[in-house]
């Protein structure tokens, strides 16, 4: 089934305040990310001033902050990598936060096939994350 | 271009590459995503439906990249990838003098869904009016896309973007805006899983989103006041470059 071009659609376009919203969570989780990254860089450069390139490809020290526990430890003790570790965390909960933001204007607007597409993807993104990951690791 | 850098450069393992590779792509996604959405360039709609089938796809190209690692076959995937890119040029400079796409029927999903919108375009100076069209075959280069992604470590802007111009119809710019928008979940998925399986390393990726973000800041003021043909004629070399750069990882030249 075809429609002719400029035949109106019944779907309401999404509110402005999407756009405005959508945006600014993104801008805000990269910003938290950036802030956290940078700090994070500038600390390591103080921490290990003779650090080369081949010490830091020859270590990945991610392996030890990879559980929440360990991350949570890593953190409380000052650890320089375990925030480098949450700035990289943040930067992936932004587009999965902006896929939440999605979630709630098409459930707001009534739209159930978008709702369900959009959750959907929300919970392949937790699969991918929490399952896959650590399934294959 | 991140990826074949730091192997080649810094003599950086080639899944930490590709880890790396992720975190650049969220950070120019988040970056340009924000205003490109701010401009109402992407398109939410399209973008969101779409990613159902980016996330799988992504989802299991990162499964594939970490069994290929171990496997020590990655080579031959990047000739494949690279003879991918190739194919795309000539399609592309075929429509390098379109700058609007002409109309065509929308399917029922893309009415049912309300796949249409408009935008203001600064090079024109008028407004410009778009509606999806084909559903179905986006859809399955969307998937392909999503695989090649989280693969690679790319961002698949190539084929997200043809997608989104031949089969959904979409103005150049809508295609490019959405397709960024699109990315950060792409990347989001695979990232997920190379993270999880301990191929990043926050030392080398942190350096590198930082400067990609400033970059992609930059990148994301210039685009609304140039004309199609222009993002056109930069966005082609760029992939031939890109392709023969994997083809050259691909035979051990890299």
């Amino acid at each position: 089934m075809t429609a002719s071009p400029g035949v109106p659609s019944q779907v309401e376009p999404l509110p402005p305040e999407a756009y405005t919203r959508m945006s600014l969570v993104l801008r805000a989780g990269l910003l938290v990310a950036l802030v956290i990254l940078a700090a994070g860089v500038i600390a390591y450069l103080v921490v290990n001033p003779a650090a080369d390139s081949s010490s830091v490809i020859g270590h990945n020290p991610i392996l030890e902050y990879l559980g929440l526990v360990a991350l949570g430890q890593g953190l409380a003790s000052g650890s320089v990598v375990a925030y480098l570790t949450l700035g990289l965390i943040a930067l992936v909960a932004t587009p999965v936060l902006r896929v939440l933001s999605g979630l709630y204007y098409f459930r707001r607007g009534g739209e159930r096939e978008m709702t369900a597409v959009t959750f959907t993807v929300f919970v392949l993104l937790l699969v991918g994350i929490l399952v896959v990951g650590p399934l294959v690791r | 271009m991140v990826i074949p850098l730091l192997v080649i450069l810094f003599s950086v393992a080639t899944p930490i590459a590709i880890g790396a590779g992720f975190v650049t792509i969220l950070a120019t996604s988040s970056a340009t995503g924000s205003a490109y959405v701010r401009d109402r360039l992407s398109d939410l709609r399209i973008g969101m439906f779409l990613e159902i089938a980016t996330v799988p796809g992504a989802l299991i190209g990162a499964t594939v990249t970490v069994f290929l690692t171990h496997a020590n076959l990655a080579s031959l995937l990047l000739i494949a990838l690279g003879a991918v890119l190739l194919a795309t040029i000539p399609g592309a400079i075929a429509r390098r003098h379109i700058e609007l796409p002409p109309p065509k029927a929308q399917d029922a999903r893309s009415q049912r869904l309300g796949f249409r919108g408009e935008y203001y375009d600064e090079a024109l100076e008028q407004n410009v009016e778009y509606q999806g069209a084909r559903t179905n075959p986006a859809l399955g280069v969307m998937f392909g896309a999503g695989v090649v992604s989280g693969m690679f470590g790319i961002g698949a802007g190539v084929f997200k973007v043809f997608a989104l111009e031949r089969f959904l119809n979409l103005p150049m710019k809508v295609s490019t805006a959405t397709s960024n928008f699109m990315i950060g979940v792409t990347a989001a998925a695979g990232t997920g899983v190379m993270f999880s399986a301990g191929y990043v390393n926050p030392v080398i990726a942190a350096p590198v989103a930082i400067g990609t973000a400033a970059g992609a800041f930059l990148g994301s003021r210039l685009l609304p006041g140039l004309r199609n043909q222009t993002v056109r004629l930069v966005f082609m070399p760029v992939v031939a470059i890109l392709a023969i750069e994997v083809i050259l990882r691909g035979l051990g030249y890299g």
